[in-house]
């Protein structure tokens, strides 16, 4: 066995006590007078402080909700039965705050910022509210940077800039949070030496899980590893399992941590999925507290508490760094109604919704966007110029393609300008079904949708367009990739690299056909 | 809870009266006596309480118990808070009462946790230098209480100074588990 030295004990024992005072220490305390669901009624604590983080026996922490004329409201973060009345309550002096910095990516942490990944410790300096006002119009600039999801039918039709908020809304199984997975993989560009040069910044990103099965976080978390994108993502866990008031506050926690980054200067990602189940959590002790309930059972600031949160998304000024705060919220609604109360708040906050749909979904077409009524109000400023001289004919393509659909089942007894847009549209259904965690970089999106537009794709069975589409990413790769590159570097086209498109494309046409 | 407001308007009203009328002391040790009768006789606070006794009987207990002990001034007072139906609150506002009269005149209580009783130069040495850190009279309270191991803890309206040995070995321990997996 081996043994441990007596002086390397002793080292130890000195390093560890050296900075330990003895003198008296001055705190403020209270009663807990009743406790109980997780809340807990406190007798004292005078000079507490709104949403100021209290310490209870047994290392259980509380926030401070309430602040009555004789007695103030908590809220517990740990397991309310270790509480017991008459038990001494402690004020920490801190508003509940959360310590932030780049030593959180890769790390699983609980909203108060320890983590639960069984890494060790995280050693962090810096501290900041969970709560905090969001920026005002003068520190704002418009969006105008791409945050690239490399899902094409959200980059081409419902593009996002960095700082918006788009919404992503669906019912139960449609693929939220896959497109959530997917955009945070699609990052991984952007931390390239490649992106570096193109004057790309990197993003980090943040997941926020909230109410959530803890075995759905560990699946995320083990695929955002499998494809090397936990090195610039952090993952906060607030899972069912969980007291309401960690559910309540994880999102917030997870805005905290995301404008670290933006205040330096960088550009982070924050999804918060879901925010019905935060709102549930918020209602549950809501209602613990006897606020009165509204619409819904919901409290009367509801409202607040989901725009409070999504304000802080922004774009800074250049004056402050040009960092960016992009938020996806994720809303599950029930049976498609988006007219329930939460839906609508969260959307009439939001600048823009991408709608995904059960039909959509089991039809085979996935990611089950309806691009009918998804919407980006801002993103549109941040796409790139090859992206929207193609994206425009798509939409429109699309939107003639829906108006006919009623009319496809009579086949050949159309006229033949109705079945061209009908064999175009279905085409383009097609090109833009896109398997899961296989995000297309912006220059092959632009080639995808170019070739789909201009009819290219008229002459090849539907069921062969995904293949089709495969290998003139191939083979353009290897015999025009100029095209790529030009794309890439110079963020648009011209008539060369058309020409050089249609020109790899009938070549590719021709091989295709000869093996059919 | 609705009827601290009550107990509060009232509590502050006669401790304004009786400064105004310089019967301060004797009106507060009036209090004192009422509050320490209150807590030895539970029958006492049921009587007032207890809607089915007429206000006149009330008034008649109380006089029979208090009236050759304490001031006219105190007994209107009492009187008083029988013809508005206040009485069943009468506990609540004679502590009201005792705290807003030691904030006035710039007392403070402070309850005092040992582990030994101390001497009485101990005694007066702590109250000195209390009095000095609070800028306030002190009213000392002691008890002996044997989780303190060493040191004190002195509790100060909800502010506690502790310099006790057994919060250092409680920051010790948390010092020591600061950083471990375990905390984790």
């Amino acid at each position: 066995m081996a043994e441990v030295k007596p002086d390397e004990i002793s080292a130890i024992l000195r390093k560890q006590l050296s900075g330990f005072e003895n003198e008296v220490d001055i705190y403020d305390v209270g009663t807990v007078l009743q406790v109980g669901d997780g809340i807990a009624r406190v007798y004292g604590l005078s000079k507490v402080m709104a949403s100021e983080l209290v310490e209870f026996p047994n290392d259980v922490f509380g926030m401070v909700l309430n602040l009555d004329e004789d007695s103030v409201g908590c809220v517990l973060f740990g397991e309310s039965t270790l509480v017991k009345e008459g038990d001494t309550v402690k004020r920490t002096k801190r508003v509940a705050s959360m310590p932030v910095g780049e030593e959180m990516l890769g790390r699983v942490i609980t909203p108060l910022g320890i983590p639960v990944d069984g890494k060790g410790a995280i050693n962090t300096s810096k501290y900041s509210p969970i709560e905090r006002k969001a920026l005002g119009v003068i520190q704002r600039q418009p969006v105008k940077e791409p945050l690239q999801t490399g899902i094409t039918a959200i980059d081409a039709m419902i593009p996002i800039g960095r700082g918006q908020r788009e919404l992503i809304i669906g019912d139960r199984q449609t693929g939220k949070t896959a497109v959530a997975v997917d955009t945070i993989i699609n990052q991984k560009y952007t931390h390239t030496e490649e992106a570096k040069k193109l004057g790309i910044n990197p993003v980090y990103c943040i997941y926020v899980a909230v109410g959530q099965k803890s075995s759905t976080i560990a699946q995320v978390v083990s695929k955002l590893q499998e494809h090397g994108a936990m090195d610039y993502t952090a993952v906060i866990n607030a899972s069912a399992s969980e007291p309401a008031p960690l559910q309540f506050i994880a999102p917030y926690s997870g805005a905290t941590l995301g404008e670290f980054f933006r205040d330096n200067g960088k550009h982070a990602l924050v999804i918060y999925d879901d925010l019905s189940k935060q709102a549930a959590a918020y209602r549950e002790l809501s209602l613990l507290l006897r606020r009165p309930p509204g619409r819904e059972a919901y409290p009367g600031d509801v409202f607040y508490l989901h725009s409070r949160l999504l304000e802080r998304a922004s774009k800074l000024s250049d004056e402050l760094g040009g960092g960016s705060l992009t938020a996806l919220p994720i809303i599950e609604t029930q049976q498609g109604d988006v007219s329930a109360y939460i839906p609508t708040n969260v959307i009439s906050i939001t600048d823009g919704q991408i709608y995904l749909e059960t039909n959509l979904f089991n039809a085979g077409v996935r990611p089950a966007i309806n691009v009918g009524i998804s919407v980006s109000r801002v993103g549109g400023n941040a796409q790139i110029k090859a992206m929207k001289k193609v994206a425009g004919s798509l939409k429109l393509d699309l939107a003639q393609y829906r108006e006919l659909e009623a009319f496809a089942k009579f086949g050949s007894d159309l006229d033949k300008a109705t079945q061209r847009t009908l064999s175009k549209g279905a085409r383009l259904v097609e090109l833009l079904k896109q398997g899961q965690y296989t995000p297309l970089p912006v220059e092959k999106q632009v080639v995808s949708i170019y070739i789909g537009t201009s009819g290219i794709l008229d002459d090849i069975p539907v069921s062969e367009v995904k293949r089709f589409e495969k290998e003139i990413h191939e083979y353009i790769e290897v015999n025009y990739n100029n095209i790529y590159e030009f794309i890439r570097k110079e963020k648009q086209l011209n008539d060369e690299i058309i020409n050089n498109i249609n020109k790899a494309a009938k070549e590719m046409l021709n091989v295709f056909k000869s093996h059919a | 809870m609705g009827t601290y407001k009550v107990s509060y308007r009232y509590a502050s009203s006669l401790l304004n009266t009786a400064f105004g009328k310089n019967v301060l002391d004797d009106v507060s040790k009036d209090i004192e006596l009422i509050s320490s009768t209150l807590e030895k006789n539970n029958q006492l606070i049921l009587a007032l309480s207890n809607p089915i006794i007429k206000p006149n009987i009330k008034l008649t207990i109380l006089e029979a118990i208090f009236k050759s002990r304490i001031n006219p001034e105190t007994m209107n007072f009492l009187n008083f808070l029988i013809e508005k139906k206040r009485e069943n609150l009468l506990g609540d506002i004679v502590k009201i009462f005792l705290v807003l009269r030691d904030e006035k005149l710039g007392f403070v209580n402070v309850n005092v946790k040992t582990v030994m009783d101390f001497t009485n130069e101990q005694v007066n040495q702590f109250k000195n230098n209390l009095e000095k850190l609070l800028q306030k009279k002190v009213r000392l309270r002691f008890k002996v209480d044997q989780n303190v191991i060493g040191g004190f803890i002195a509790q100060v309206g909800d502010t506690v100074y502790d310099a006790s040995l057994k919060h250092q070995l409680e920051l010790l321990k948390k010092q020591f588990l600061l950083g471990s997996p375990t905390l984790n």
